[in-house]
């Protein structure tokens, strides 16, 4: 199995969140995104910094994805496609 | 001699469809390069500088036609025989060289293109440059070479594609493979371009395959698009 890039896994991680409504747990991102504690604490940390996700207003500690992460997994998904149609 | 077989009725509808071809092939550009800013995967910019080599060959034709359509109106205007001559003979020199960087550019291009898919992207590169250059300078001479190595190219393009469609199984990868085919089919068109019937349909084929490519840049876009909206349910 290939390893994964940061980018893939920035990816995997908006897109378990997207998959899920927008809006998750941290300890769901953990095992759904395959990634132990301390991976994950470094790439929220990343996220955040980008703007990617946002935390909610709600009681509940959710983590939400922005308009800027969805755009960027928008764009990230054509070239997934991309990579793929010419098997790069 | 003559080094442009457009016949008279059908100069401008060539240059649209050239036109049409170089902004599918620069969208390609466009749409590698934003894709290598985005995860730094060096194939996806050798691809994007082989659209962009085949495109700036496209621009090439097309500058050279325009040319050609200036230039008959100039000597006809002109009229002086020793004036006349001086025009024709710098814009052969033109013609010349923007045939040559035509052909170099488009066989550069499909070389990338060709060997993108491959695991391992080096080669004999200097032997296979020496072999474009020659074959970019002797098709001054004999037109149907350039052609003919145009066609090798699309075929070994279209037999590594195959190979990337067995394992992908991408619906997106049969459509490019489908283009490139038709290209291969307009080269062999284009040998035959003596007669302007062969040269006319070549172009329509050339036509068809653009149309293709731009249904399949369409289709990646939007299946970036439906994957995101798939995530949302």
């Amino acid at each position: 199995m290939e390893r994964r890039t940061r980018i893939n896994i920035i990816y995997d991680i908006l897109r378990v969140i997207q998959e899920r409504g927008g809006e998750i747990k941290k300890t769901h991102i953990m095992y759904r995104a395959n990634l132990s504690h301390n991976q994950m604490k470094l790439y929220l940390a990343e996220l955040y910094k980008k703007k990617f996700i946002e935390n909610t207003d709600s009681d509940k500690p959710l983590i939400k994805i922005t308009k800027k992460g969805q755009d960027f997994l928008r764009q990230y998904s054509q070239v997934k496609e991309f990579e793929k149609t010419f098997g790069l | 001699m003559k080094i442009v077989f457009t016949p008279d009725w059908f100069l401008g509808h060539d240059v649209l469809i050239d036109v049409f071809s170089f902004v599918i092939l620069f969208l390609f550009f466009l749409f590698s390069v934003k894709s290598y800013k985005l995860n730094k995967n060096k194939r996806l910019l050798y691809l994007g500088i082989g659209f962009l080599l085949i495109a700036l060959a496209e621009l090439s034709i097309i500058l050279t036609k325009f040319a050609i359509f200036y230039d008959t109106t100039l000597t006809s205007s002109i009229g002086g025989l020793i004036i006349t001559y001086q025009v024709v003979s710098s814009v052969d020199i033109i013609y010349y060289l923007s045939f040559f960087f035509e052909r170099l550019f488009t066989l550069s291009g499909l070389y990338i293109i060709y060997r993108l898919p491959l695991k391992k992207l080096s080669g004999d590169f200097v032997l296979v440059s020496y072999f474009i250059i020659i074959a970019s300078v002797m098709c001054h001479n004999f037109y149907y070479i350039y052609h003919l190595t145009a066609l090798i190219f699309l075929g070994l393009i279209t037999r590594n594609y195959i190979k990337v469609y067995r394992k992908n199984k991408s619906a997106n990868t049969q459509i490019f493979i489908l283009a490139m085919s038709l290209l291969a089919i307009s080269q062999v068109m284009f040998v035959l371009s003596k007669v302007s019937y062969f040269y006319v349909t070549a172009q329509i084929i050339q036509l068809t395959s653009y149309i293709t490519l731009l249904i399949l840049i369409i289709k990646i876009t939007k299946n970036g698009k439906k994957n995101q909206n798939k995530h949302n349910l």
